[in-house]
């Protein structure tokens, strides 16, 4: 005689009568029968909200969508009236630093151009004239071109300055133009843009040949 | 029929047709902008037309500047005692309306842009709920002061109070020009430009016709379906008759057009040529307007017929079957106020309003059997089954596109402008406002009086034909809200709610008002008395409770409200820095 199987919990046991669970039916009282209080409640909900919305719009109340976008109402960005601003370390558009006297704080070195991953940067590195203080301790770029089509925005030229002279801390997103040629950067255009404080300069000093603070050799080590 | 007639017969049918379609885009453009406050959402407001400053200052002083010219030449005038003593009160009433408006509107501008001098900064201090209440009071201590004025003193007062108007006028339209701010302004008239858009779009986009379907029944399916809904609307009064003079020669011409009665009595005896502001006035009254509604279902059924399309014919039955069922709740819904009214036209219903109470009072059953079975007959939400967008995508419009799309579109919505006119009219006083009478305002309670102000007969009419208008867009309004409250009810529970408890409850409805009429009308005439009271009562209801609701809703509207910054972010810190998020210059 074949074994008997083992009894199976989703079936109905031998000789048992099924247990019930019985689900009570939804209370269908004449109020929820009959629509109309609940309709009515529907109607004030909807109307409040159109209300409040309503108001806050037309008198200027709307919650500010950036300081106040976690409070009730419409927190929607009406751009672009409206923009969020960028945050403190977005990386923008590049900007070549300055010195006091407005000249590059590029040495040419071409740290970034090396550093960078989509080559996008081309310097022509250049001397200082004859009897220039600067001559012969750095170069200067005569040529510093950034591709910011071909750029992938990664930032690794500005971790590799030494001198804090290229920086992406602009707050500009590149604009839409109508040809290739004018999204190639050319040093003058890129020492014109200014930080998100509005200096062309950065906070980090600069120290020049000859003056105290350089802390490098001077021409008189020379005669060693 | 005088050639007078056939005039103002045109100009009515025009009024109708300018009303009907003037408003279904702007009953469009509140669909949309109740559905996006509803969501917190900013709605249609990108459609913008930019002008030059000076057109906007234009627009500004302009109507400043029109009724400014209204009031000054008005008060030039040589007027008649009555019409001195009535221009001092309502000259008053509208300085003080247009002194706290444009008051809360500066509040507004100042909130947005800053103050420029010393009153701006006064102003945008005040919290515009006190500026609201301070208007209010005006116009009562306005009231009390133009009521003191001598009648002998009343072509004086008016000449004062109309010269003040026009300055305030002016002063109000160049200030408000002076504070356009320069350069291109962008005009967006809180998105109603977006239906116009719509509409341009609409005329100009493909007509495409199914090629397997019937060109001449595709291309009558809209028109069938518009067209009632126009039609409907020429039984419905929306005014008052207007009783006009003879010249003499028992006809009336052009020439009595000139001979508006001043003043009627309210039990409204004219001698003269008696106008109906109602395109026709039929005898079957509310009967033609059933018939009319009906043949609507025509339209929606051909439209599924003729596109090839099993969604769309899907859709036609839908609309047919639904159409037809809840025309007889409809009907019957309404027996019991014909019972009351004892008439089957509209102007009669009105004027039984008029003297008792609103059909709402005296019929609130039928009020909501007829609001459901007429929203089932507009196919509006919750019983737009016909075009449920989930199951059979748009219904018996789905093949449509173009400007046969937005007659369907359009169609809608003047329909749902009718049915507000409609149940204005049957339910909520029609052109009547409570207490206003054909000679005037007289709030009575049984045989107390205890106001009376007597109006000529034209401002009573202009009145009501104001009246009726608001009365219709406010219930559209209404309506429309509807849409973003309910959901869409299966199509098995619309024909078991259209069949098995409607239409019972029409039929009882209609059964227990019979009764009780059977009943009032063998009472004793104590108890009539007693009706009447409780009409005036249900009167005095509405005013106040009307008077009460106005005032709490702008009150509320006004509330300042209070916020959180939360600066956790650097970009919330620049916004913050720059005076809240707005489009700064060094972006793109």
């Amino acid at each position: 005689m074949a074994k008997a199987p083992a009894p199976n919990p989703w079936t109905k046991p031998r000789g048992e009568a099924i247990k019930l669970k019985v689900i009570p039916r939804p209370q269908r009282t004449a109020e929820v029968q009959s629509y109309v209080p609940a309709f009515l409640k529907g109607m004030s909900i909807t109307m409040r909200h159109f209300f409040k919305n309503t108001k806050e719009m037309v008198l200027g109340q709307k919650p500010d969508p950036v300081l106040e976008g976690l409070e009730e109402g419409i927190t929607t960005i009406n751009y672009p009236e409206e923009k969020r601003p960028y945050p403190e370390r977005f990386r923008g558009l590049h900007r070549l630093t300055l010195r006091q006297d407005d000249s590059p704080r590029c040495v040419a070195c071409l740290c970034c151009s090396t550093a960078c991953p989509a080559q996008c940067i081309h310097i022509v590195a250049a001397e200082y004239p004859e009897g220039d203080t600067r001559r012969g301790y750095e170069r200067y770029p005569s040529s510093f071109v950034i591709d910011e089509l071909r750029c992938i925005f990664c930032g690794f030229c500005v971790e590799a300055c030494p001198c804090d002279a290229i920086r992406m801390d602009t707050g500009m997103h590149a604009t839409a133009y109508d040809s290739r040629e004018q999204f190639i950067y050319k040093r003058e255009l890129l020492m014109s843009f200014t930080g998100r404080d509005g200096s062309r300069e950065t906070a980090n000093p600069r120290h020049e040949p000859g003056d105290e603070t350089h802390p490098g050799v001077t021409r008189e080590h020379m005669e060693h | 029929m005088t050639g007078v007639e056939i005039v103002l017969a045109l100009v009515k049918i025009i009024i109708m047709i300018a009303f009907l379609l003037g408003l279904a885009p702007i009953a469009i453009w509140a669909d949309r902008r109740q559905s996006a406050m509803l969501q917190h959402r900013p709605g249609p407001n990108r459609a913008a037309v930019y002008i030059p400053s000076i057109a906007a200052r234009g627009l500004v002083a302009g109507p400043a500047v029109l009724f400014a010219a209204v009031a000054g030449f008005t008060a030039l005038q040589k007027l008649s005692d009555r019409a001195a003593y009535e221009g001092t009160i309502i000259g008053i009433q509208l300085g003080i309306v247009v002194a706290w408006f444009s008051l809360l509107i500066l509040w507004r501008v100042i909130r947005g842009s800053g103050a420029i001098n010393g009153f701006e900064r006064l102003i945008g201090g005040m919290d515009p709920r006190n500026i609201f209440y301070a208007g209010l009071a005006a116009h009562l201590v306005g009231l009390f002061l133009a009521r003191s004025i001598p009648r002998d003193a009343a072509p004086v007062s008016v000449r004062v109070v109309l010269l003040a108007l026009t300055v305030l006028l002016l002063a109000v339209g160049g200030y408000g020009a002076s504070r356009v701010p320069d350069g291109k302004v962008a005009i967006r008239l809180a998105g109603t430009l977006h239906p116009a858009a719509d509409a341009l779009k609409l005329i100009l986009k493909e007509d495409f016709v199914p090629p397997n379907g019937d060109k001449l029944l595709h291309a009558l399916g809209p028109i069938l379906a518009i067209l009632p809904a126009f039609i409907t609307f020429a039984i419905i009064p929306f005014g008052d008759k207007l009783c006009f003079g003879d010249d003499g020669d028992k006809v009336f011409g052009f020439a009595d057009l000139g001979l508006l009665q001043r003043t009627v009595t309210d039990s409204f005896q004219c001698n003269g040529h008696v106008v109906n502001l109602q395109v026709a006035n039929l005898n079957v009254g509310i009967l033609y307007l059933f018939a009319m509604a009906g043949t609507g279902v025509v339209g929606a059924a051909i439209a599924g017929w003729a596109s090839d399309n099993k969604f769309s014919l899907l859709g036609g039955l839908r609309a047919s079957s639904q159409m037809v069922s809840y025309e007889v709740a409809l009907g019957l819904s309404l027996v019991g106020l014909f019972v009351i009214y004892g008439s089957l036209q509209l102007g009669p219903m009105v004027e039984w309003q008029r003297q008792n109470a609103w059909g709402i009072f005296v019929q609130p059953v039928a009020f909501f059997l007829f609001l459901a079975a007429q929203n089932a007959e507009l196919k509006r939400v919750p019983f737009d089954a016909p075009e449920g967008e989930s199951e059979i995508v748009a219904g018996y419009f789905v093949e449509y596109s173009g400007m046969k799309w937005g007659m369907f579109m359009a169609g809608e919505y003047v329909e749902l402008l009718v049915s507000s006119a409609l149940l204005a009219t049957l339910f909520f006083g029609g052109y009547t406002l409570p207490f206003l009478f054909r000679d005037g305002i007289t709030v009575a309670f049984g045989d107390t009086t205890v106001f009376q102000y007597k109006m000529t007969h034209l401002s009573v009419s202009i009145l009501q034909v104001l009246v009726f208008f608001g009365k219709t867009i406010v219930i559209s309004w209404v309506q429309i809200f509807f849409r973003w409250t309910l959901p869409r009810f299966r199509y098995d529970q619309i024909m078991k709610l259209g069949w098995t408890k409607l239409l019972p409850a029409a039929i009882g409805n209609m059964l227990v008002t019979c009764i009780i009429v059977l009943a009032i009308d063998s009472a004793p005439a104590g108890f009539h008395e007693g009706l009447a009271i409780a009409g005036q009562v249900t009167h005095g209801i509405l005013v106040f409770g009307g008077l009460a609701a106005f005032v709490a809703i702008v009150a509320g509207l006004l509330e300042p409200v209070k916020r959180r910054q939360f600066l956790q972010s650097s970009a919330a810190r620049f916004a913050a820095a720059a005076g809240g998020t707005k489009s700064s210059p060094q972006q793109a």
